[in-house]
């Protein structure tokens, strides 16, 4: 009957034995919540008095008549951008180069994945005083040291580059951990396919786009799909370190969802926004299977 | 260190406008070492703040007012540590985070491990269907629960509690888990479990003989990766826990930004390096295989 199954006799009470337990708690912390998300996003609720239902009211008000919501998304944007560039890039270059080397690959590796073990509040603290003017931090310390004295500033007071300084640390903080895998999917492209590359006179970077790449795609599209839903849920290093401020400058679309329902406690928003970076996932991982698989079949 | 970060840029710009006079047998040599420096160069980034971290707990508070950051700190001093453990329950605050990881992990391993044995091991007409459900669970992000949860938790008196913490923790890394041990389980020849069958196990008694002790290596990958989020759990412990007792680590760490946003920061770091510890030693010492673990994890994708 079932060409998947191993055991030759088993009853129906023993998968529901197993099944059960593991769906319950999925259910109640993950599907339930989804699902009631959906739900409040169509009331107007502050968690005391009774609620009443809106239709689709927090839709309208979120995508017309919200400036801040628009401001928090394009933000939320450009922070998985930068996260992107630094985590991806950063992480293929490192990978790359690493293959390279003779020795200290363990030592670099393991160097290279320490961020990623500490916390975000202390990661917070740390970029705070890195950022600082005042007294003078290690960023502002180096740009005086190179001549680039014009280029110092409060950068996280600064309403230009305060998205971008609250960006930097959730890239620097992971590039480690996709390295390791972009590393380990190198390391899997056969041998003989880059030798005889190279005995054909191919360069490095023919040997890359030709060879390498397309070998690593696979791995490359989960990692894509990974840093992807990770920066789109990139939450704790803004709120920590500027709350979405000055003004709305780093607000995130999770900052502000957070701050809706928290805050102003105005549960039934909150869950409409919330809703909205559920559908902005799906979408998201859609059009990267659909982009990366494409450019594969042509 | 400070020698360390100023020098590279010089080679690096030196180097190409050099002669090319054996131009074939230089350029692999240039290759590697622009990568070597390179190498270095973004080591140096990814290290460097974490060693001044560091040291900055070691410095007096005035040198950390006054001075050079990049500077080594003019005299060393344990103070900074003395004044974090006062400010903060540091010992209670870890202990918490340990509570709610061990707490979260146990589920995330048991029921992960059940789920993969029910989906790829026994097998049912609906298996396709639950796998996927599982799935949505990688990509959705943690925010979603936050307001649904906060309004259920206060419903049943779960507000502020260990498990108010550690449900959401196990049940969003719970599917990475179940996918973990499925393609494990994929790898277990059938004949495995038809010999055993043959024998007179049932089920349950093959999990609990075969399955599972089978799958320890899976086990080691799923905690140590799990570990790291769930140890450093800033956003489900600020939402649902105000009691000072039941604080996390990271929760405990804000406790530093005193009234008014003043902040003591010698001290601060100091705490962040208290606080830090436990997971590093558990990191340094168990690299080689969490550095596996992540590494199978996404390939097999």
């Amino acid at each position: 009957m079932q060409p998947n199954r191993m055991l030759p006799n088993r009853s129906r009470t023993s998968v529901l034995v197993f099944l059960l337990p593991p769906l319950l708690l999925y259910a109640a912390a993950v599907l339930f919540p989804i699902l009631q998300s959906l739900f409040l996003s169509f009331f107007s609720w502050n968690g005391i008095s009774d609620m009443e239902f809106v239709g689709l009211d927090n839709y309208v008000r979120m995508f017309v008549a919200d400036d801040i919501f628009w401001r928090a998304f394009m933000n939320a944007l450009i922070y998985l951008a930068i996260c992107l560039v630094l985590q991806l890039g950063g992480a293929l270059v490192v990978a790359s180069l690493l293959t390279s080397l003779r020795r200290g690959r363990e030592l670099i590796k393991t160097l290279y994945l320490l961020p990623a073990v500490i916390s975000t509040v202390a990661i917070a603290f740390l970029f705070i005083r890195i950022y600082s003017l005042e007294p003078v931090g290690l960023l502002n310390q180096l740009f005086q040291w190179v001549g680039l004295d014009h280029l110092e500033r409060p950068w996280l007071s600064d309403v230009n580059t305060v998205l971008a300084a609250v960006s930097a640390p959730e890239g620097w903080r992971f590039t480690g951990l996709y390295m390791l895998i972009i590393y380990a999917a190198l390391l899997a492209v056969p041998k003989e396919l880059e030798e005889a590359a190279v005995l054909d006179g191919a360069s490095r970077w023919t040997l890359f786009t030709k060879i390498r790449f397309p070998y690593i795609r696979p791995v490359w599209i989960t990692t894509t799909i990974m840093a992807t839903t990770y920066g789109l849920r990139g939450f704790d290093i803004p709120y920590l370190m500027t709350n979405g401020g000055p003004g709305q400058s780093s607000e995130l679309l999770t900052t502000y969802m957070y701050k809706a329902a928290f805050t102003s406690t105005d549960f039934g928003y909150a869950s409409t926004i919330s809703v909205f970076i559920v559908v902005e996932c799906l979408v998201a991982v859609g059009l990267i299977l659909f982009v990366l698989k494409r450019k594969a079949d042509s | 260190m400070i020698t360390q970060t100023a020098p590279p840029t010089p080679p690096a710009a030196v180097l190409p406008s050099r002669p090319p006079v054996k131009r074939r047998r230089r350029r692999p040599d240039l290759f590697r070492t622009l990568s070597r420096v390179l190498i270095m160069l973004i080591v140096i980034v990814q290290v460097y703040p974490l060693a001044w971290l560091f040291l900055t707990s070691l410095r007096t508070e005035q040198d950390f007012a006054t001075g050079d950051p990049f500077a080594l700190p003019s005299s060393l001093t344990w103070e900074n540590y003395a004044r974090a453990f006062d400010t903060g329950d540091l010992g209670r605050n870890i202990l918490n985070s340990f509570i709610v990881t061990m707490g979260a992990n146990i589920l995330i391993v048991l029921l992960g491990m059940m789920a993969a044995y029910a989906i790829q091991v026994l097998g049912f007409r609906l298996s396709k269907l639950v796998r996927g459900l599982f799935l949505i669970g990688i990509i959705v992000p943690v925010q979603i629960a936050l307001v649904p949860l906060f309004i259920d938790y206060s419903a049943v008196n779960l507000l502020d509690t260990y498990l108010s913490m550690i449900i959401p923790l196990a049940g969003f890394s719970l599917p990475m888990s179940i996918y973990l041990f499925c393609s494990f389980y994929e790898y277990i020849p059938k004949e495995t479990y038809e010999a055993a069958s043959l024998d007179g196990a049932g089920p349950y008694r093959i999990f609990g003989l075969i399955t599972m002790p089978l799958s320890l290596n899976t086990v080691v990958t799923v905690v140590l990766v799990n570990s790291i989020f769930i140890w450093n759990d800033f956003i489900f412990a600020n939402t649902f826990v105000l009691s000072e007792d039941l604080k996390t680590i990271p929760l405990g760490l804000q406790n530093y930004i005193g009234a008014m946003g003043k902040v003591d920061w010698t001290a601060t770091f100091a705490a962040v390096c208290v606080t830090i510890t436990p997971l590093l030693l558990v990191f340094l010492v168990l690299n080689k295989a969490m550095i596996q673990g992540l590494e199978n994890g996404a390939t097999k994708g």
